[in-house]
């Protein structure tokens, strides 16, 4: 018998465990040269904005040891072009989307939010509380009261489950989940990116004009699955895990961790065709372990 | 939809050309026939050392083959492995990637301007110019280094049978000079309807774009920018734009009108 891969978040069924994790599969259009959409989970857009913005002055990305240290600056379209063109093209697929939403302060969040409460293509929002590169991102991600806040202002316009996604930058991530779900979010995605810098010593300069950018890539995983599974612990609501993921082996880790659903972020980069691999793999993974449902690994791990 | 493909090729031929050139011809890539020139491949570099592809324009196809033929000169880790591989050995390639050069009038006459390892894809252009009919007498290919180490291949030039215009900065090889100053002399004295491609270093495309300017010729420049993801995802080799914003190498170029982005 084929294994069942589905798993459930915020009341709604995922065909998949498998997403692709936002400002790394853009709005859909490129990756959908190189295989189906329909074939993932869910897909999470670029952080999307009340006004477009351009983003950081190049350059905006360079190679680190396993990772990338990437400070684009959250260059989007605006809300009212990515409702009118890429959630449009986005109909056509048979996933779940969820629409990454930022902003310079909570009015901004709840705006974004309350245009695509109108919008039944966008099947959840996950709010961007972590992005290291825009101050009010951060300002956000750190203060407990503030994310709360944010959340629940969000829960009154949007009708359908939301997504906090939050940042390692702080000093105990529980406390900020704690806070999350106090405010009503249906799910906690996490880790964004950690901060972090690299320095090119003839020019004597960072390699970022944004001098610190947040690092992604598989260097980042043991710190994102010891996150996931300290949050497990602290809160109700499911998780979904990112943070370095290239295999099936690497999502199994998360799940264990506690992870219900994951998303493959800088891996497309390398392998665009990583989350179909990674589908692939799990069936033959559960069917060899005889696991009937993928969500029997949610939280399995035997701490010592 | 589906329009890039990625392929587990093969090194078939490996060759150490002058300097710290190199060429790889890889094989076992069955859409090497949809590659412009211009347009670029993105090369995963087998080894753990180094994270991101990386991405060289096209310098040749052999369609019958199924292969393709790129060249590179090492200025990195990820040049440094790539030119260890062997024939035989296997590396991933995606493309075709970016857009390429849109072909001159008939009429024109085409002056192409290669600057160092900028060659491959201005070699590509000259070469499918004349398999599309072109008067050969009507394509100039001015190639420059810095000295006559940096000029490659110029044996594969020299076989299309159009006038070749070397020149070094040093004057170790050809004309003595920048290539764009043998590009200006050579305008001072002809005349006609042109049309300029080029690549090359930035200040070498600036001073290709003034010329432009100066006698109102119209052309393509191929830009160079490190590239992640090589699809237009991830927002990282962007340059910015005359007009204001900015535009993806990878995906809105690596080829622009002249005028198009800030150099």
């Amino acid at each position: 018998m084929k294994p069942d891969l589905s798993v459930v978040i915020g009341g709604i069924k995922f065909k998949n465990p498998i997403w692709t994790a936002s400002g790394t599969c853009g709005y859909g259009e490129e990756l959908a040269e190189v295989f189906d959409l329909s074939r993932l989970g869910g897909m999470v857009t670029k952080s999307i904005t009340s006004n477009p913005r351009e983003g950081h002055p190049p350059p905006r990305t360079t190679e680190t040891v396993s990772g990338m240290l990437n400070a684009i600056g959250l260059a989007n379209v605006g809300v009212d072009r990515f409702i009118k063109e890429k959630l449009k093209f986005l109909e056509r697929f048979n996933t779940r989307v969820i629409v990454n939403v930022a902003g310079a302060k909570l009015q901004e969040y709840v705006e974004v939010c309350a245009q695509l409460a109108d919008c039944p293509r966008a099947d959840m929002v996950e709010l961007n509380f972590s992005c290291p590169n825009v101050e009010a991102g951060m300002a956000i991600a750190t203060n407990a009261s503030l994310a709360e806040k944010t959340v629940s202002e969000v829960k009154k316009v949007f009708p359908r489950p939301v997504i906090a996604k939050l940042s390692p930058n702080v000093t105990d991530i529980t406390q900020i989940a704690k806070a999350c779900e106090a405010g009503g979010a249906e799910a906690l995605s996490l880790i964004n990116t950690l901060i972090g810098m690299a320095v090119d010593i003839e020019t004597f300069r960072p390699r970022l004009t944004n001098n610190t950018g947040g690092l992604s890539g598989p260097a980042i995983k043991p710190v994102a699955l010891a996150m996931v599974h300290k949050v497990y612990k602290a809160v109700k609501i499911p998780i979904i895990g990112l943070g370095g993921i290239r295999n099936y082996l690497d999502v199994i880790e998360f799940l264990l961790c506690g992870a219900r659903a994951v998303q493959i972020g800088t891996a497309l980069f390398v392998e665009p065709e990583t989350p179909i691999k990674i589908i692939r793999d799990l069936e033959k993974y559960l069917s060899r372990k005889k696991i009937e449902n993928i969500q029997e690994l949610v939280g399995q791990l035997r701490i010592y | 939809m589906k329009k890039v493909v990625i392929e587990n090729a093969v090194v078939i031929k490996r060759d150490r050309l002058n300097g710290d050139c190199r060429s790889l011809t890889i094989g076992n890539f069955p859409k090497s026939r949809l590659l412009k020139p211009g347009q670029f491949v993105h090369i995963r570099i087998p080894g753990p050392d180094v994270y991101f592809r990386r991405a060289f324009s096209v310098y040749d196809i052999n369609p019958r083959a199924k292969s393709l033929q790129v060249i590179f000169k090492i200025v990195g880790r990820g040049t440094a492995l790539l030119a260890e591989l062997r024939k035989g050995d296997r590396l991933n390639v995606m493309g075709p990637l970016g857009k390429g050069f849109d072909f001159p009038f008939l009429r024109d006459k085409v002056i192409l301007i290669a600057g160092g390892i900028g060659m491959p894809p201005i070699y590509f252009l000259a070469k499918k110019l004349i398999e599309s009919k072109y008067d050969r007498r009507k394509i100039l290919f001015f190639y420059g280094g810095k000295t006559k180490k940096e000029l490659v291949n110029m044996a594969h030039i020299r076989k299309l049978g159009i006038k070749l215009y070397p020149t070094t900065d040093n004057g170790s090889y050809g004309f003595r000079g920048f290539v764009t100053k043998a590009v200006r002399e050579f305008l001072n004295t002809e005349t006609g309807q042109f049309r300029i491609y080029a690549c090359g270093p930035q200040a070498m495309l600036r001073a290709v774009e003034e010329i432009a300017r100066k006698y109102s010729i119209p052309g393509q420049i191929s830009v160079e920018a490190p590239m992640p993801c090589g699809m237009g995802i991830c927002q990282g080799c962007v340059l910015p734009l005359v007009s204001g914003g900015y535009t993806r190498v990878c995906r809105d170029g690596p080829v622009y009108q002249f005028g198009e982005v800030l150099l």
